[in-house]
């Protein structure tokens, strides 16, 4: 064999070559990357309507994030991970004492409404708040009503607590959200209507199901 | 021998030219229209190139286009910041009997896939180029 370039020459291209394929290497490394870590508290929601066009919406997001990105955001009544209350809107109800008298209570069942068209509960129950609303149709021919929709709400006492932390007239969110990460895999939110279904939960896994 | 100094010359420069370019990898867009005449486009560009690109365009036609980027570049940045700690995850998804739309991390790039009946759409853009794109824009606007 006759090579067309001498030793060195050749040792010189070779590392050349090598050279070239560093950018190559580089770039893959940057595609591959591990996945979050397990202890990572995720909040999932997930929206499935029934109608035609059988649309889902599923949303992820990792707690941690959203109480580092919720800050940031300063719009309207969305302040450093704050919001505020209008006065009005609470028609003049004081939040924190309510919330003092209802963490201070044993555990129960504080406002029951059974109407023709809704059914009301708000209890206290193992640390959490429960709220269930239940709306009817207005009775069949039968006279029996019909179950409209279903919403029933879970959050633990701490993240009431943390959510009402900030002052009279505001709802602090980032604390909420920073209770809501100390929390086991809870199911939040549950709402099901006549054409669609929502859930809000936690779990440690970065993918709904 | 000059031959093979000319070699690793070039080899050498076309190494840190392409580490350069390269070093925030590509943004890559895809668009093809699922019709006759449709339109198929692809481009896969250095993210590098998309800050120097923007260096370009006049400050006025970067304030109109950006008319809010103040209000949102804080936010912009934290998010592109911490998506970097969630690779390969898929944050929103829609889906229909029409469309399915993805918002995802693939590695250190976050990705839009818009799949519908009529068009599909791919944009894939580093985060780091988000973030560079946005202080630029921030730092060329006046605040309102």
């Amino acid at each position: 064999m006759n090579p067309a370039f001498p030793r060195p020459a050749r040792t010189l291209m070779v590392l050349a070559g090598a050279l070239l394929l560093v950018p190559v290497s580089l770039l893959s490394q940057t595609t591959s990357s591990s996945s979050s870590s397990t202890s990572e508290r995720w909040l999932h929601v997930r929206v499935v309507n029934t109608d035609n066009h059988g649309e889902t919406v599923r949303v992820n997001v990792p707690l941690e994030m959203a109480e580092k990105v919720l800050p940031a955001i300063d719009k309207d009544r969305l302040h450093k991970g704050k919001v505020r209350i209008e006065q009005k809107e609470i028609e003049g109800v004081d939040l924190k004492a309510l919330l003092d008298a209802v963490r201070s209570s044993k555990d129960g069942e504080y406002v029951t409404v059974q109407g023709s068209d809704n059914d009301v509960r708000v209890a206290k129950q193992n640390g959490f708040m429960l709220v269930h609303v239940t709306e009817k149709h207005t009775p069949t021919k039968n006279g029996k009503p019909v179950e409209k929709s279903r919403v029933e709400v879970k959050v633990p006492m701490k993240v009431v607590d943390a959510l009402f932390s900030a002052g009279k007239d505001e709802l602090d969110l980032v604390a909420a959200l920073h209770a809501l990460s100390a929390n086991g895999d809870t199911e939040l939110v549950s709402v099901k209507s006549e054409d669609s279904t929502v859930h809000v939960w936690l779990d440690s896994k970065n993918v709904s199901d | 021998m000059i031959l093979a100094k000319l070699a690793l010359g070039t080899a050498t420069t076309l190494v840190f030219a392409t580490v350069y370019t390269f070093r925030e990898g590509t943004i890559r867009v895809d668009v093809d229209e699922h019709h006759d005449g449709g339109a198929h486009v692809h481009v896969w560009a250095p993210a590098a190139v998309a800050p120097m690109v923007l260096r370009f365009v006049p400050d006025d036609k970067l304030r109109e286009a950006t008319d809010h980027a103040h209000e949102y570049a804080p936010l912009v940045k934290v998010l592109a910041k911490e998506l970097r700690r969630y690779p390969n995850t898929t944050f929103v998804e829609v889906q229909d009997s029409e469309e399915h739309v993805r918002i995802r991390t693939v590695g250190r790039k976050l990705q839009v896939d818009v799949q519908g009946a009529d068009a599909e759409v791919h944009v894939a853009v580093p985060l780091s180029t988000i973030n560079d794109l946005v202080e630029q824009i921030a730092e060329r606007t006046p605040a309102s």
